[in-house]
């Protein structure tokens, strides 16, 4: 009974293993084996890939670059993008929102340079409030409040967080971006779960004294990516 | 700015590295940021517990377990699942070998458990659960307990210590006896009993025996067990089919990954065991779905501002402004995955009628139309209705005014505060005076790909496989109506093999499956014409003729009403089949039904569902079947179903009664990406003549649901996606 039933799972996968065609061009008509096959090499090919390395900006590359650049460095996966400004708003939530697209078309949105949205990285941050650390930016001041984040759960599905955000005024730093220094307010932001104290995140801004600019920040984009490194190359 | 930048040599290169990778840009592997849920281990009955013993505890919520272990020549595969925090029910399948008490080698055996959690641990008190083991089997594992679980940690020791001790009844009370306390008379295990009825009468008689047990997680990996257990194992002792030395029985478990987890036991004495666990939940996706992300949309300049902006000249003729807006929106929904079946637009309002063919959550297409809207068209559109449609059905028209749109895309709370403006409310049959996309008809699709069917529960083989290839075609002519059929033809498997004895007294409606299955390699599944379409805004309509399954014939007619925002839906079908020749190709038997439903669909909180059909099988048997089902957001769905029909359960043979369980997978949660399809499954302990119902594709509830009110809300997020 055991060769049949191995010859018999063989040939089962075999059929399987047959491409389905059809007439229908989008992927929803693809097989299933194929397409679970796909899904476990992108996840194999990605793990044994390990951190992809961060990438230098040298000036002669910044200089050529007229516009815009938000460099991104995500800290978990390693690597870096430099994502372009495709959207510029002001509405009535305080400050302005800008969004960026990243070279996989995926977006980051920023108000007043704090995260309050990701979209096509999956696990999304699909709206997040900003007030009290926009407001913090903008006076240097300590200060503190709630953070609340709807955080996507893959499955079209959301997850409302709520943090407790202590918000310090570190002191004045210097920090260099290519081949630029600026002054800057270095401010902490301590963000703890209310639901769990055993969660809990860390953002960091570099404020331009001068402009007023967030221009090197590290930001937490939700639980499933973990945090970045946002760097203003060009505004 | 990036693409003008790439243009340049020094960037190409920088560019092109960031890029090489599939997951390139932002795309991150999900970290372990949050805190793995309490998970406790399950038993050899694939329940939460010790070795053999159960414990106190409960899964989390919605948890679904698979638990396949084997020991003295038992063999236990359980699906089980946390219905609700406190309700864990189960469905096992049971193999016993060189089992001298039966006419099998094998013994094999189907059973259901269910339990309940009293208490939740708390500071001092611990988890208590009362469970009910083979409540409505044969009996083989008939069984009751209660059972009390702490947890303990901290101090010196590392990781953290459970206990558990309890009582039980039954199989569970069979060693170490301390007494009846309600009662002696309990019946014995009768091998080939036909079961099947719940056994009220004998829950908690007869003696009542201790067993208690510690488990030890050493660390996220170990875990070491040992229990003191009250089962004497008196059926297979008797049958020599193992040695019962000792009442002590020890292991050791290791977790190998997030939901997997092996261990090796040395039980009663004498014998060694293995047990494999598998845990998921569906509300932790397999894959996190990655939807591309969408454009970000235009906002107006305000009337004040731009007053000539609003201008409402471009609209003077209204059917050629809806060709217009047609002509522009074809395209534009195209590269959304979504398909424009028409539209029609005044200077303030544009409805447009589509269908979604590639997101799984209904919102998500809302949304992408809703931005497209926002996008083109000009400035004095103020009012979006935006209907999804599925073959013909227009589901619901979802309405927005465009200057909330704009003003809440990086609102703070933006789902909540978007549909809290939002407009639900019931689509017209037709849009008379719309554009609309002259390309959609004559459609034709056609696919053909490998395909599997299996049999399981035969008593000689468990499970049996056939594996071919299908050949799928449909044709529709017109919105709505449908010219559908399949072709297998089977190349490798053993379903030819299954058994055809036959012992059913009533009309053989579906205990001939195995003569279908052997009588030929080709055969045509379905073969059919179906028209479907409303007939008022709730109300929805549906005519079937042909070969509608793969067993029956003939011809079916529905009527649904489902209100957009009620969870309440009400639905008739009637049929007249006449049943299939075994060959399944094209020529029937002598045997004609008319059975039909009237059908209540109730969507309950926090994603209950309800279903009771009262009506007539194709057995002829008058009665009703209750389906329960749990839903949860993502489309997983897990539930029961049983028939209770005026068949008695002698003339109904095993099993006295038609019942089975229902596991839903949406194809997203496992894949990461877009995809409508599901894998669905359902499973009857054994499957016979009394209380069948016809098989008809199309069934119109499900097709209308996925747009209305209930369904659009619980994945109201996707709408910003």
């Amino acid at each position: 009974m055991n060769k049949a039933f191995v010859r018999m799972i063989g040939a089962t996968f075999a059929a399987l293993s047959l491409a389905a065609c059809s007439s229908e061009q989008n992927g929803g008509e693809q097989g299933l084996p194929r397409l679970l096959l796909g899904s476990v090499q992108e996840i194999v090919s990605s793990r044994r890939a390990g951190p992809l390395p961060k990438i230098e900006l040298t000036p002669a590359m910044l200089a050529q670059a007229n516009t815009a650049v938000l460099q991104i460095n995500p800290e978990v996966r390693g690597g870096s993008d430099f994502l372009r400004r495709i959207e510029t708003r002001r509405d009535s939530f305080g400050g302005t929102v800008e969004v960026w697209r990243a070279s996989d078309d995926a977006q980051v949105f920023l108000r007043n340079g704090v995260v309050i949205g990701t979209r096509g990285i999956g696990g999304d941050i699909i709206a997040a409030n900003a007030a009290v650390t926009v407001n913090a930016l903008g006076t240097r001041r300590d200060s503190g409040g709630i953070r609340e984040y709807t955080v996507s759960d893959g499955d079209v599905t959301a997850t409302s967080l709520k943090f407790r955000c202590d918000i310090r005024n570190l002191g004045e730093e210097s920090i260099s971006l290519v081949n630029q220094v600026f002054t800057t307010d270095h401010l902490r932001e301590t963000c703890v779960s209310s639901a769990d104290p055993t969660v809990q995140f860390r953002n960091d801004y570099w404020v331009q004294k001068s402009s007023g600019l967030l221009r090197k920040s590290r930001q937490w984009m939700g639980p499933a990516v973990g945090s970045f490194e946002l760097l203003l190359l060009n505004d | 700015m990036i693409l003008r930048l790439a243009r340049k040599t020094a960037f190409a290169g920088l560019l092109g590295s960031a890029c090489a990778a599939p997951m390139a840009g932002m795309a991150q592997d999900a970290t372990q940021y949050f805190n793995v849920p309490n998970r406790p281990t399950l038993n050899f009955y694939g329940m939460t517990g010790l070795i053999d013993m159960p414990s106190g505890e409960a899964l989390p919520d919605g948890q679904v377990a698979v638990g396949i272990s084997t020991f003295g020549g038992s063999t236990r595969t359980t699906l089980t699942f946390q219905a609700t925090p406190r309700i864990q029910a189960s469905f096992r399948y049971t193999g016993i070998k060189d089992a001298t008490f039966s006419a099998f080698d094998t013994y094999r055996d189907r059973s259901f458990d269910v339990r309940f959690l009293i208490n939740k641990e708390r500071r001092y008190l611990p988890a208590v659960t009362v469970g009910l083991q083979d409540f409505a089997g044969t009996g083989i594992y008939a069984a009751e307990f209660i059972a009390a679980t702490k947890n303990f940690s901290g101090a010196r020791l590392p990781g953290t210590l459970k206990a558990t001790v309890g009582l039980g009844w039954g199989r569970l009370g069979s060693s170490g006896g301390i007494g009846s306390p309600f009662g002696s008379d309990r019946p014995a295990f009768v091998p080939g009993d036909t079961g099947g009825e719940v056994s009220a009468d004998q829950w908690f008689r007869g003696s009542a025996a201790p067993f208690a047990g510690l488990e030890w997680q050493i660390s996220d990996k170990w875990g070491l067990k040992a229990e003191y257990s009250s089962d004497a194992y008196d059926l297979e002792t008797a049958s020599d089919i193992f040695d019962r030395d000792s009442r002590f029985n020890f292991g050791a478990e290791y977790q190998i990954s997030n939901g997997v987890r092996l261990g090796g036991y040395y039980l009663y004495g004498s014998e060694i065991g293995l047990n494999l666990q598998i845990q998921l939940n569906p509300n932790r996706p397999v894959a996190r779905l990655r939807i591309p992300a969408p454009r970000p949309y235009f906002v107006r300049p305000s009337r004040s501002e731009a007053p000539q902006e609003y201008s409402t000249d471009w609209a003077a003729s209204e059917a050629e402004a809806s060709m217009q807006v047609r002509d522009a929106l074809i395209p534009l929904l195209e590269a959304e995955g979504l398909t424009l079946i028409e539209t029609r637009t005044t200077a303030s309002t544009t409805e447009v009628r589509y269908s979604n063919d590639r997101y799984t959550a209904t919102s998500v297409s809302v949304g992408r139309v809703a931005r497209v809207l926002a996008r083109l068209l000009p400035e004095s559109v103020e009012t979006f209705r935006i209907v999804p449609v599925v073959n013909n059905l227009a589901q619901s028209a979802v309405i927005f005014r465009r200057s909330d749109l704009e003003a809440l895309e990086f609102a703070p709370n933006a789902p909540d505060a978007l549909l809290a403006v939002t407009g639900f409310s019931g689509a017209t049959p037709a849009l008379p005076g719309s554009a609309r996309n002259e390309e959609l008809f004559p459609k034709f699709n056609w696919s053909i790909g490998p395909y599997v069917t299996r049999s399981l529960f035969d008593p000689e083989e468990p499970v049996r496989f056939g594996a071919g290839l299908a050949l799928n075609l449909s044709y529709q002519p017109l919105p709505g109506w449908k010219v559908a059929g399949e072709l297998r033809h089977r190349l490798v498997g053993n379903i030819d093999e299954v058994s055809t004895a036959n012992n059913s007294v009533l009309p053989r409606v579906r205990t001939d499956a195995g003569l279908y299955d052997t009588a030929s390699d080709t055969s045509i599944p379905q073969l059919y014409v179906s028209r479907q379409w409303k007939t008022a805004a709730d109300v929805y309509t549906r005519l079937s003729a042909g070969y509608l399954e793969r067993m029956f014939g003939g011809v079916s007619a529905e009527v649904l009403w489902k209100p957009v925002a009620s969870r309440l839906a009400l639905g008739v079908e009637a049929n007249y089949v006449k049943q299939r020749a075994f060959d399944d190709i094209l020529g029937f038997q002598d045997y004609t039904i008319a059975t039909g439903h009237a059908s209540a669909y109730y969507e309950f909180d926090n994603g209950y569902t309800g279903q009771l059909d009262v009506g007539r099988y194709l057995a002829g048997d008058a009665g009703a079947t209750v389906t329960l089902e749990r839903e949860f957001d993502n489309g997983w769905r897990v539930g029961g179903f049983f028939t209770l029909t005026d068949v008695s359960s002698e003339e109904f043979g095993e099993g006295s009664f038609d019942k089975g369980i229902k596991v839903t997978i949406p194809m997203n949660w496992l894949l990461g990406r877009p995809d409508q399809s599901t894998r669905s499954v359902s499973l009857r302990p054994i499957t016979r003549d009394g209380g069948a119902r016809l098989s008809v594709p199309g069934r119109l509830y499900e097709q209308v649901r996925s747009g209305h009110r209930q369904q659009l809300v619980e994945n109201w997020s996707g709408v910003w996606e």
